[in-house]
């Protein structure tokens, strides 16, 4: 059964004109990853407040259609329910921090508390998430002081102790360093193992097309194609909806390099594979 | 970290004292010294503040406390000195104002009280982790909201101002002058307050939507992780103080007819 389903989903901020979700329908199953792209104003991060209910719960706006999690409307739930199910981390690490907490343990714990968990379930999840997310050695730390990569994962451990087994993740490495960005995707792809869905914004495509089972094409507010990343990058009028493929496709795609599928490679790894299979293949 | 607190981190039997029962300190000290005008009580009161002071290592902490309010103690003896009404007797004079008596020993009873709430307040201040204090009230019934705000506020403003440095440097490094006269600062103002009020709206929207993702709005009853434990040293403080309050109003009350 699948985990998210999503059908006809259309919404339009206050004010606005234009629908920033046109017509959406899509399934997503148990611990797949998905990446989320396409170019700024697609609806990428509308989408995904939808999917955590801040869309229409938090924003009003006219909304239809429905987004369904776990046999749960999310726009007829509220917002603390959800956040159990689903969890969200948002762009900028610095607004994810409450301010109100003076160490990194106890700013894991500030949704367990709202959530009105005992003690000692508390202590357990705030370890068990510092650890995944290599942050325990940091727990007396104030928040405040930790590198951007180290609060963003912050923000995550935050979210993964309340054990949703969904987690929507808004560009969350757009604010950081090249290390900071390899430490986020390093903890994203191990909540993956965890079995944990894993549904991710992102820009950097040649990290995305690594790490994503499939992967989800917006445009204007309406989804154009939702398949698996070669497919997705292989496609040649990538250029009309704003995106550029990984490095190693556009090199594929210049050269005309395809696997016997008619795809372009999206990973160096494959690039590697395929161009080492071609010059046998020759000799 | 930068926090607008004056918090000094120690180890003393002061800082392990319920927030509570400092709180109550506060009020027994401002009720004592509006009610009783004993020079020798007040003398008292603010001697034992002091040693709770001292043992909890924080009494270098309170002279720039005191020293803050130093203009206001010496406007009160002047004036007092000078102008006080029932002045009959005078005590010295400078140039051509004359000091008297009873001015000066009203001022001096002012001064004992005003020293008195301060060092009570600087009890309360420089030993409490404001966190603690805030828990410790949300524990006994104040709004979760209210208390988040509270504790929020004292991490976020040094925040918010180091966002307002950026922008500063930003502004500046594009020709904006905001040095020399009032009018040039004045008119430096406006291009500095536009985006610093633009990022806090901003920034505040997403911290409440990263709030509504922890539960911020659960209507499930709340848990703490620090635990609690009221010791029965904590309850026999509280009952002293309370004690000490009732006394001091029904003597006061009985002193008066």
């Amino acid at each position: 059964m699948a985990k998210i389903v999503v059908e006809g989903l259309k919404y339009r901020y206050p004010l606005s004109q234009k629908l920033a979700l046109n017509d959406i329908s899509f399934e997503i199953n148990e611990g797949e990853f998905i990446g989320i792209i396409g170019a700024n104003g697609a609806g990428k991060s509308t989408l995904c407040q939808a999917l955590t209910g801040i869309v229409p719960l938090f924003f009003k706006g006219d909304y239809g259609g429905r987004v369904i999690i776990d046999d749960v409307e999310v726009a007829k739930s509220n917002l603390s329910e959800i956040s159990l199910k689903i969890g969200m981390v948002f762009q900028n690490p610095f607004t994810q921090i409450t301010g109100s907490k003076l160490t990194v343990y106890e700013e894991v714990a500030f949704g367990l508390e709202n959530m009105g968990f005992e003690r000692e379930e508390m202590k357990r999840r705030i370890d068990d998430a510092l650890m995944l997310l290599d942050l325990y050695r940091h727990k007396d730390k104030n928040p405040f002081d930790l590198s951007g990569g180290q609060m963003q994962r912050l923000a995550i451990a935050s979210i993964i102790a309340m054990q949703p087994k969904i987690i929507v993740l808004d560009e969350p490495t757009s604010q950081l360093d090249p290390q900071g960005s390899n430490e986020v995707f390093k903890a994203v792809s191990d909540l993956k193992k965890k079995g944990i869905t894993v549904i991710m914004v992102e820009h950097k495509v040649e990290k995305l097309s690594e790490y994503a089972d499939r992967i989800m094409l917006l445009h204007d507010g309406r989804l154009i194609d939702f398949d698996t990343p070669s497919k997705i990058f292989s496609k040649d009028d990538l250029k009309d909806y704003g995106v550029v493929e990984p490095v190693f496709t556009r090199y594929c795609k210049k050269i005309g390099l395809k696997d016997e599928r008619g795809l372009y490679p999206v990973t160096l790894d494959e690039a590697v594979n395929l161009v080492v299979k071609k010059r046998e293949h020759n000799s | 970290m930068r926090m607008m607190s004056l918090y000094k981190d120690k180890d003393t039997i002061i800082h392990k004292i319920d927030p509570l029962n400092k709180i109550l300190y506060i009020l027994a000290s401002i009720l004592i010294t509006m009610l009783i005008s004993d020079f020798k009580i007040l003398t008292l009161t603010l001697v034992f503040s002091f040693l709770l002071l001292a043992i909890g290592k924080v009494i270098k902490n309170v002279f720039p406390i005191i020293s803050f309010s130093l203009i206001v103690l010496v406007t009160i003896v002047v004036i007092q000195g000078l102008f006080n009404p029932n002045n009959k007797i005078p005590l010295f004079n400078i140039g051509q104002f004359v000091f008297y008596k009873e001015g000066i020993i009203y001022s001096f009873l002012l001064i004992l009280r005003v020293l008195n709430i301060l060092c009570a307040f600087s009890l309360l201040i420089l030993t409490t982790k404001p966190s603690d204090l805030i828990e410790n009230l949300v524990r006994r019934g104040l709004s979760p909201k209210l208390g988040y705000v509270l504790a929020s506020v004292l991490q976020i403003i040094p925040q918010m101002l180091s966002t307002m440095d950026t922008i500063l440097d930003a502004q500046r490094s594009r020709g904006l002058e905001t040095e020399g006269k009032l009018i040039k600062r004045l008119k430096a103002f406006i291009p500095l307050i536009g985006p610093a009020v633009m990022n806090s709206l901003i920034s505040t929207r997403e911290r409440a939507m990263a709030l509504e993702m922890r539960g911020f709005n659960s209507n499930i009853k709340k848990t703490f992780l620090n635990e609690h434990n009221e010791t029965s040293m904590d309850k026999l403080i509280r009952y002293l103080i309370i004690a000490l309050i009732i006394f001091t109003i029904v003597w006061r009350l009985v002193w008066l007819k």
